[in-house]
């Protein structure tokens, strides 16, 4: 069991089949595999091939939620609810004020996780100040906006101003969702407009010294 | 040869005068007005009389009895927010749980929330108006209604977890649809244009639509048909092309391309299917009247000799969209065909 794949684990992650997933990851634990294995082995593999299929395949919603809720089950029964230990950098993610969606947001927020980011969610509706204070306090490598509606980006534009206010420079920002996929970095004035959550976790692991 | 003669001769690939513009103008129509989106989407007077002013400023083809996406719900007791500026959004959904869609019943369209206000809105364009332009109303179509009931998170993990009940939801937006729909087309609209952006494969996968949405779709055009609706009118973001192939079964005959489907792809899937599209919305915000015009000069020529096609926007054309930007799409239409 030590160095065998978790291929079970990967099939029933990749599959959203939460109960299952759950289910392999009881009888991991109880066989003696330890968390950092099951991440490593289990959500980090599947993370890769799902970021494989959704680069070949079509990227849709439902898919993508129900893998990310499988996830969210194991890491539930890894951390006992507790967020799991974060091994890159912090993340604040929000949907600007005047847009509603989160849905996005909300996987983006999810697939971070799984991927060791150290996730905080200023939620949907958020006024830039409250974005901006949330990047200071819990010292952000990272700000990222979905946006669904495009009255947002006069918003949008002003995050990168209002962050170096601040004497917040190095945080990298993205954007992505329908609207602000639409518009470029330059015009968003942010770091990069990614096409999809694993789109923008490419770029980030492409950033030297990779902070993220 | 009117508007809606210029439409429909592209509905039945049929040679016209010059391609047919629609500009997708909603909330856009009330910023040209100077008239705050809150009032526009609750005053079905107020929002005809913006429609027709965006009309005789731009001389596109249709105008739209069309409010916002929350318009079904609210009339099913969804807790609405207002704001001057951007449209209104759910607070509260009308249903907690779906296992209680049988506690709700059809919203009467005459009485129930906004509903009567878009029919009023409907009425007016028809009235002054005539059969010279396109009036287009619009109801949800099933997915994105059962979204706006339940909450989309909710109304995703329902279909996997509970199929059935899934379904009966969805089967209980037909109805309310079909309901609304047809109220629509007594007040005035030549159509009901199904709306239906949670329907798209970024949202769901094909084989999802095929089985919940298809025979859905299929139910409520051929109602509409019945009732006397001018075109069977599906509007789907995003890239809608890997659910093209379905489009003739379920009976669409014009179908919404946007910025992301290859134009080219779109006229191979379906080519008896009048397409309109597909200028990126948010150029209309950001770029120049030159750009907007050698865009649709380009979708122009991709189409030359075809005739099934209406110029139009991908989506909705932002509120805050440039005038001349707008403009330039229609020129460009004129200045074409000449």
């Amino acid at each position: 069991m030590k160095n065998e794949p978790l291929d079970q684990l990967v099939d029933a992650l990749l599959e959203g089949d939460q109960a299952r997933a759950v289910a392999e990851v009881v009888g991991l634990q109880n066989a003696g595999v330890d968390n950092e294995r099951i991440i490593n082995d289990g959500i980090e593999v599947a993370m890769g091939r799902l970021d494989a299929k959704c680069t070949m395949e079509q990227f849709n919603l439902l898919e993508i939620m129900l893998v990310g809720r499988a996830v969210m089950g194991v890491i539930k029964t890894l951390y006992h609810d507790a967020p799991p230990p974060a091994t890159r950098g912090t993340v604040v993610l929000a949907s600007l004020e005047g847009d509603v969606h989160d849905l996005g947001k909300n996987i983006v927020k999810i697939i971070m996780m799984a991927k060791g980011y150290r996730t905080v969610d200023c939620g949907k509706n958020c006024p830039l100040e409250k974005l901006v204070d949330t990047a200071v306090q819990e010292k952000a490598a990272i700000i990222g906006i979905s946006g669904l509606i495009t009255s947002v980006i006069p918003l949008v534009r002003q995050v990168v101003p209002l962050l170096r206010a601040r004497g917040l420079s190095q945080v990298t920002v993205l954007a992505g969702g329908a609207a602000l996929k639409q518009s470029s970095a330059d015009a968003l004035n942010v770091d990069y407009v990614a096409d999809a959550v694993f789109d923008g976790l490419r770029y980030l692991e492409g950033l030297p010294g990779e902070t993220a | 040869m009117n508007s809606l003669e210029r439409i429909m001769a592209a509905v039945r690939f049929e040679h016209s005068d010059r391609v047919p513009v629609v500009a997708q103008v909603f909330g856009h129509a009330a910023v040209l007005a100077d008239v705050p989106l809150e009032r526009y989407v609750r005053d079905g007077e107020l929002l005809a009389r913006c429609q027709l002013q965006a009309l005789a400023r731009y001389g596109y083809d249709a105008v739209f009895a069309l409010m916002d996406a929350s318009v079904e719900t609210e009339a099913l007791g969804s807790r609405l927010n207002y704001r001057s500026d951007i449209y209104p959004y759910i607070e509260r959904y009308a249903l907690d749980d779906a296992a209680n869609i049988g506690a709700l019943s059809v919203p009467d369209p005459r009485v129930q929330g906004r509903m009567p206000e878009l029919l009023k809105a409907a009425r007016i364009l028809r009235r002054e108006v005539g059969d010279e332009v396109l009036v287009v109303g619009c109801v949800l179509g099933p997915m994105t209604l059962a979204m706006q009931l339940l909450g989309a998170e909710k109304t995703l993990f329902l279909a996997i977890d509970n199929p059935d009940l899934f379904a009966r939801v969805l089967d209980f937006a037909v109805e309310i649809e079909i309901s609304f729909g047809l109220a629509q087309i007594e007040a005035g609209a030549h159509l009901p244009m199904v709306f239906d952006p949670s329907a798209s494969p970024a949202v769901i996968p094909p084989q999802f639509f095929r089985e919940f949405e298809l025979p859905r779709l299929k139910r409520l055009f051929s109602v509409f048909k019945s009732a006397g609706a001018a075109a069977s009118w599906l509007h789907i973001a995003g890239p809608a092309d890997a659910i093209f192939p379905y489009y003739p079964e379920a009976g669409v005959e014009i179908a919404n391309f946007d910025y992301c489907v290859d134009p080219l792809r779109a006229s191979r899937i379906l080519p008896r299917t009048c397409l309109d599209g597909n200028i990126k919305p948010i150029s209309f915000v950001d770029d120049a009247p030159e750009d907007i015009a050698a865009e649709s000069s380009r979708v122009l020529r991709l189409f030359k000799g075809r005739n099934g096609l209406i110029l139009s926007s991908g989506c909705e054309i932002p509120p805050e969209s440039s005038p001349d930007n707008v403009a330039a799409m229609i020129a460009t239409s004129r200045l074409e065909s000449q």
